[in-house]
């Protein structure tokens, strides 16, 4: 049941833990939109770190589609959906202390968002 | 979860102190814990979400006043126990065990 | 007085560690040989040279620094590197307009094919928190002091993509070959905390 050292080396030189899923999903959103996160306040395992919700921001790049870890971490459902780099000035997520010319890129999966109209 | 892990924007947590000519591990115990956690993953005992998880749920006084390696082994025991791989008394009843042998 | 295998009592958190791994030996489910195995390589053959051999290639070959900036991982693997913690690869630039800094807010996600692991102040509370509200007060505190013109961007690892900086190349370094180059290279550059210099 165990595996041995060559074994042990050989998945840790691999790409064997990519969560990146070879399925296909149809993106939420696209290159340049403006997208807001969601107010969500989950009880378990989420990656939407706190200081980026509700907060407007723009999407930099499509990443593909990855497991979703908020259902994966309850029961491993892995619910493929895409993620992208988002990107959120520094004024938009801390206000008056945010610096004028700092930006903030954030790994963001689809169902965090909602488009801005 | 909103959980203390959740770190970016707070305040408090003091100077970053980097140290200089750091080395990889600074004890034997961290080699330990780090070098099971492939292992382990590799034999469907828990994924890495469930691993962060585990962490997060350690709650706060633990999680600011343990050091990151304590963080994986607290999560190693709260999974294993919690999916049946181990029991916690055969761990308590091995740790007495050893704790004796090595007194 | 005879010989001891031990000169003290082992402590608490000693006993778990020796605890958890002698029953998952017993158990069949961890093999030593394997634990030590991964011990090895990462304390001994993967950490910041490798990355640093990225950088130095990027800036003597145009066309890898492209295929890298493109194609992070692929591109990363053409020189060796690959594997856990590195399956999905970004690469950022600095220039003289953009400062890239990386951190993970939520854990401690970190490159490890490139970079090895992260040091504990990575991991650490005061930098987690700290670098995404004031990103240039932190990166005074490692000797960094950025124009007010140059645009930082800091990029908090929430997904399972890892990033690494390709920082800038030093000016007057013309002459150095690529191994000498390389060693300029050092693992907080490649962090985005500091600046390489000659």
């Amino acid at each position: 049941m165990s595996i041995n050292a060559a074994q042990a080396i050989g998945a840790s030189n691999s790409r064997g833990g990519s969560t990146k899923l070879d399925v296909e999903v149809a993106p939420r959103f696209a290159a340049g939109q403006r997208i807001r996160v969601r107010k969500i306040n989950p009880a378990g395992h989420t990656r939407m770190p706190q200081y980026l919700r509700g907060c407007e921001g723009v999407i930099a790049q499509d990443f593909g589609v990855f497991v979703f870890p908020d259902t994966h971490a309850h029961g491993g459902d892995q619910k493929p959906q895409h993620v992208y780099s988002v990107r959120f000035t520094a004024k938009e997520v801390w206000g008056r202390e945010g610096g004028e010319r700092d930006v903030l890129l954030v790994d963001v999966w689809d169902d965090y968002m909602d488009a801005v109209p | 979860m909103n959980g203390v892990h959740d770190l970016g924007g707070s305040d408090g947590h003091g100077p970053i102190n980097p140290e200089p000519n750091e080395p990889v591990f600074h004890e034997e115990w961290e080699k330990r814990v780090f070098g099971m956690f492939l292992p382990v993953a590799a034999t469907g005992a828990f994924n890495l979400d469930e691993f962060r998880h585990a962490i997060e749920r350690m709650g706060a006084p633990s999680y600011l006043n343990t050091s990151y390696y304590e963080h994986w082994l607290h999560a190693f025991e709260t999974l294993l126990v919690e999916k049946g791989t181990l029991s916690a008394e055969e761990l308590a009843a091995r740790r007495a065990q050893i704790a004796q042998e090595t007194h | 007085m005879a010989s001891s295998a031990h000169t003290r009592p082992l402590s608490d958190i000693e006993i778990r560690v020796k605890a958890l791994e002698s029953l998952l030996v017993e158990k069949g489910l961890v093999d030593q040989a394997a634990v030590d195995a991964l011990i090895d390589k990462y304390e001994h053959k993967v950490g910041p040279r490798n990355g640093a051999k990225v950088v130095a290639r990027a800036w003597v070959d145009p066309e890898y620094k492209a295929r890298l900036l493109a194609h992070g991982t692929e591109a990363i693997e053409e020189l060796g590197f690959s594997g856990m913690q590195g399956e999905d690869m970004v690469v950022v630039e600095n220039t003289a307009d953009v400062h890239n800094v990386l951190v993970c807010t939520l854990c401690s996600c970190y490159p490890w094919p490139t970079l090895g692991l992260p040091p504990v102040w990575y991991k650490s509370a005061p930098y987690r928190s700290r670098v995404v509200i004031e990103p240039r007060g932190v990166l005074k505190e490692f000797g960094l002091e950025l124009p007010e013109a140059t645009e930082v961007r800091v990029w908090d690892s929430t997904s399972e993509v890892r990033y690494m900086v390709l920082p800038e190349r030093p000016a007057g370094t013309e002459h150095l070959s690529e191994d000498e180059l390389a060693a300029l290279v050092t693992r907080d550059a490649m962090i985005g905390v500091t600046k390489v210099s000659k």
